[in-house]
């Protein structure tokens, strides 16, 4: 028994009754009144030249309000990480999802019916769709004015003597993986309200995961759009799923923005499931060229990665992901040298985004696919490389990450017993099973200045406590965990907990939900806030009971003294005293937790987070020689997450991560633990993803000397 | 979505009314889970919808000789109907895939064949089910065999306001199986990439104990396909259809006649693959390759027929072994 009451117990998700009975309000249900309907019209080629862009048959509709096209842009406003992206494209569209114009109208049907009436002639040009294509030279260039295809971005981590150890690597390992685009698919499709007030203050109601960040990319928008000192208030609704697709603000944004600011009415735009497909980011694919090597022993002497990401045609903050792509590549496993170097290319594919795990599931399969093949080369079991080289507790990783504890081996005996891997592994009769490990960032990452979230907390005369977190709900359950933390501290029930999350207005600032960091980040600063709200109460108390303060606890809402039980006062009548009394005082904290990480340098070096995640997943699979086909016979995924502040959602965490690719760290691993699994069961090795039946097929027919 | 006029007719005649009112441009519409799809995508714009969903003449389900489908039957009545289920098992394999619970509870069999599109999941077993499906329109009913009905992707042999009442499959004997092996990448909600039915009846001349003991256990095909021919399991006929490897669903009819009256075994049951894949035309498509489609017509047609005997032979089974096909 910990006497803990509320933290590491099994308590349902705040909202799940809102979700479960259709009570919550997504975006799609919202409606204010005047409000119009906004419709965007795509280009129908990848790379083409607009010859004609004719929108009168559109205006002229009955109920259109506003037709907008590039030339309707102000001061050529573009956005984006590299600020290549204007919202609405002009002369020339670079994907299909290049947005060329866009209505309001009185209802979505006439939206619709306008998009069809706007007349477009193109010249459609070839289009470059393989970044390899894109890097020749002679290639032609997708971005003029730039120059080049590559990115300028400096993607590029050195740590010892990759050359040197090479020639002393008793074996080496060799080979290219690719991966493919991943689309979030998330339930709630996206979408906005933009709303000016006659002051031209924005209103913008949306499920982005950043509203702190959009707010400030939006105030930029104005500025361009020649609204200075204005004001952008962002009201959430509920979210339907983010994977890191809401974590950038994207043309269908700005688009309501200047159809609002035109029509002077709230404008709605939402993603049908088609555009869902079509118009939001996918993760980049890469192209990777690994080796490792390892002594006679199996210790890992050093690894080298080249990647190339197909970035598209535009730039989010998808083309940081190789930052955390260093992250595995550094520091999975202990290994002396390094060399990392990554291109982010544009094609005219459509351009790609941060997701779930940001850039780690790519360069994981790449690296836990070529250590098998290692093992094998060195002539050591898969479990037992994994083993010599695990990270351990107290280690300073080449990125100058410092461990702190680490149950890496933990998990892989985990799985290795409940896989039953000895009796599994290298039987080659069409059953097999795989590993793989992950490190992740687990306290929070200082990707930007701050890590920070703030929070306020203030208690009304009854006793119920409103917690006001700049931490956004997304599904991952921080409005749970808040309260949960809150309600520890302060004794009181988690039903008197109201945690407010979703008004910029409101609420203080926080960097967002990304990084598997709001637990820790939004937790720590709420227990921070309790802590001092109690404080204060424990003060007033004090004074009232005549007790020391070191003397007084509280529990189920009443504060007593340890000395003297008799000597109590329930919370509200504290609470009460407060406001009624001659010279009061209002109840209210506030705190703001930025946790002791590190940015990089320019080297890539520094303590990116506090506290780092491992674990590893293992699965049996069986192969079907016949048809490819891959049925997974068990899963069992073991993670080091510390202790669980809710090990009901942290279970759903692992699951949707285990299914989605298979929380953030819970998906990294199981794409190589699938393809190791399949090379155990029928000796064929897909590097290329998704791991297809055609693709198992042919390389078992191949195998076998036989054609296609 | 543009708008239009919707009528409930409730009866057939009414229907066709309808349809001759709206000038042609009127479209029947039951479960409208292709329908909708359509109009929300502005792939279709209709004058009015006419919805056949109350229409009692269509939903009649018969099973007192042979079997009697309305078309206005939803694919969820089809998959949990006990005779469906038992005696024809390939149609009750089809409708228990189709899409999300949801889908299936709204989705009719009518509308499926309708569509005729080269997927659709009930084709291939009533094209081994003799299935002939009846129409009603002004000059009375008629009817055709299925494998008349579809003329090509989207087409049917359905005359302008005529509305498909139902289907009329014959009575099979206790010798007689069927089976549909949907073959998708996903495990739900997915289209088949390929589709392959059998009906078989075979003749039993002893009482098959090896057979049923290979079936009982965890033996390989090839072991399994020994006792067949080691007891002289004859096919005494058969329909063998495929799915989307070809413009419209299609009987591998040659590869029928080489089995045919023969003793099942291995070496027949990789023939008839070969010659069934030589009879379809699969395409490179965003669902499958065009040389995996046809290999798998190979392995799917020779797993359907196994799984019909399987099921001929231990009828009352309802624990299978745990096996690949």
């Amino acid at each position: 028994m910990d006497g803990l009451k509320f933290v590491g117990k099994r308590i349902p998700k705040k909202d799940a009754p809102l979700k479960a009975t259709g009570e919550a309000i997504y975006i799609q249900d919202l409606k204010l009144p005047g409000m119009l309907h906004g419709k965007i019209l795509y280009s129908k080629y990848p790379h083409a030249r607009i010859l004609k862009l004719d929108t009168s048959r559109a205006a002229a509709l009955p109920g259109v309000k506003a037709v907008l096209t590039g030339a309707d842009v102000p001061n050529n406003f573009k956005f984006g990480f590299m600020k290549d992206n204007p919202p609405l494209k002009s002369g020339k569209v670079l994907s299909t999802r290049d947005e060329i114009a866009a209505v309001a109208a009185i209802s979505q049907e006439v939206a619709e019916e306008a998009i069809d009436l706007i007349d477009v002639e193109y010249e459609e040009l070839p289009g470059i769709f393989d970044p390899l294509e894109a890097m020749q030279e002679g290639a032609s260039l997708i971005h003029e004015e730039l120059k080049s295809n590559v990115l300028k971005l400096p993607w590029k981590f050195v740590h010892g003597d990759v050359e040197a150890s090479r020639k002393d690597s008793a074996f080496i390992a060799e080979d290219s993986f690719t991966t493919q685009w991943v689309t979030h698919c998330c339930l709630g499709t996206s979408g906005c309200v933009a709303s000016f007030d006659v002051g031209n203050n924005l209103t913008m109601y949306s499920n982005t995961q950043i509203p702190s960040l959009a707010q400030n990319d939006f105030l930029e928008a104005l500025k361009a759009f020649g609204l200075k000192n204005r004001r952008v208030r962002i009201v959430q609704t509920t979210i339907g799923g983010g994977f890191g697709s809401k974590l950038d603000t994207y043309a269908y944004e700005y688009i309501a923005i200047l159809l609002a600011l035109k029509t002077r009415r709230p404008v709605k735009l939402v993603f049908s499931r088609e555009e869902e497909f079509l118009a939001t980011s996918p993760r980049q694919p890469t192209i990777t060229k690994i080796s490792q090597g390892c002594d006679k022993d199996g210790k890992l002497t050093f690894r080298e990665i080249e990647m190339v990401l197909d970035n598209g045609a535009y730039t989010s903050w998808g083309a940081t992901t190789p930052s955390v792509m260093m992250v595995p590549i550094s520091s999975l496993y202990k290994v002396p040298n390094v060399k990392y170097t990554a291109k982010c290319v544009y094609t005219n594919n459509t351009y790609s985004q941060a997701f779930r795990g940001y850039g780690n599931p790519q360069a994981t399969f790449a690296i836990e696919s070529c250590l098998d093949q290692l093992a094998e080369k060195a002539g050591v079991d898969p479990v037992e490389i994994r083993r010599i080289n695990a990270n351990e507790p107290g280690e300073v990783t080449p990125q100058n990450f410092r461990i702190t504890s680490c149950g890496m081996k933990e998990c892989i005996d985990e799985v290795v017993k409940r896989l039953d891997w000895k009796n599994k592994c290298g039987r080659g009769d069409g059953r097999g099973v795989g590993m793989a490990s992950l490190i992740h960032v687990g306290g929070a990452a200082r990707v930007y200045k701050s890590d920070g979230c703030g929070t306020i907390i203030k208690v009304d005369d009854n006793g119920k406590v409103d917690v006001i977190t700049g931490s956004s709900e997304i599904g991952q359950g921080s409005d749970t965990i808040i309260a949960q933390i809150v309600a520890e501290v302060l004794g009181v029930s988690i039903d008197d907990i109201n945690v407010i999350n979703n008004d910029t207005d409101v609420c203080p600032w926080d960097v967002g939900v990304h990084a598997s960091r709001t637990t820790f980040v939004a937790g720590n600063s709420a227990l921070g806030a309790a802590q001092k709200i109690k404080a204060q109460i424990m003060d007033i108390a004090a004074k009232t009971l005549s007790e020391p303060v070191d003397a007084l606890d509280m529990k189920d809402g009443v504060i007593f003294s340890r000395n003297d039980k008799e000597k109590n006062i329930p919370l509200g009548k504290v609470l009460r005293k407060a406001h009624y009394t001659l010279g009061g005082r209002m109840l209210v904290a506030e705190n703001f937790y930025d946790p002791p990480n590190e940015n990089f340098d320019q080297t890539f070096r520094g303590n990116l987070s506090v506290a780092y995640a491992y674990g590893a997943h293992g699965v049996e699979v069986e192969v079907d020689r016949e048809t490819g086909q891959v049925k997974i016979l068990n899963y069992v995924a073991a993670h080091d997450v510390g202790k669980a502040i809710n090990p009901m959602l942290l279970e759903g965490q692992i699951y949707g991560g285990g299914l989605q690719g298979i929380g953030e760290p819970g998906l990294v691993p199981t794409a190589p633990a699938i393809a190791n699994a399949v090379y155990d069961a029928v000796g064929v090795r897909i590097k290329d993803l998704p791991i297809t039946p055609e693709k198992v097929l042919r390389a078992l027919k191949e195998k076998a000397g036989q054609k296609t | 979505m543009g708008s239009f006029e919707y009528y409930k007719p409730e009866s057939i005649a009414e229907a066709m009314a309808l349809m001759e009112e709206s000038g042609g441009k009127g479209v029947y519409i039951a479960g409208g889970t292709d329908v909708m799809v359509l109009i929300r995508q502005r792939k279709l714009s209709p004058g009015c919808l006419i919805s056949l969903r109350n229409i009692g003449d269509l939903a009649y389900l018969d099973t007192s000789s042979g079997l009697a489908i309305g078309s206005g039957v939803t694919h969820n009545a089809i998959a949990k109907n006990d005779i469906i289920q038992t005696k024809y098992t390939a149609l009750a394999d089809a409708t228990s895939k189709v899409g999300s619970l949801q889908i299936r509870n709204i989705a009719t069999m009518g509308g499926n064949i309708c569509n005729a599109a080269p997927s659709a999941d009930t084709a291939c077993p009533l094209l081994v089910l003799d299935a002939r499906v009846v129409m009603a329109g002004k000059n009375g009913e008629r009817s055709v065999p299925i494998d008349e009905f579809f003329l090509g992707p989207n087409r049917v042999a359905l005359r302008p306001g005529e509305i498909v009442k139902g289907f009329e499959m014959p009575a099979f004997n206790e010798r007689t199986g069927s089976a549909y092996i949907k073959h998708t990448r996903r495990q739900a909600m997915d289209l088949p990439m390929l589709g392959v039915a059998a009906r078989v009846t075979i003749r039993i001349d002893g009482d098959q104990i090896g057979c049923r003991d290979a079936l009982c256990g965890i033996e390989n095909i090839s072991d399994i396909l020994k006792r067949f021919e080691d007891e002289k399991l004859v096919c005494e006929d058969v329909r063998i259809a495929m799915g989307v490897v070809a413009p419209r669903p299609m009987r591998a009819k040659k590869a029928e006649g080489a089995l045919k009256g023969r003793v099942i075994s291995e070496v027949l049951l990789q023939e008839i693959g070969e010659i069934a894949a030589s009879e379809c035309q699969p395409r490179d498509s965003i669902r499958g390759e065009a040389w995996y489609r046809r290999d798998m017509v190979k392995v799917l047609t020779k797993r359907a027929i196994l799984r019909v005997v399987d099921r001929i032979i231990r009828p009352d089974d309802t624990i299978w072994p745990e096996r690949l096909w």
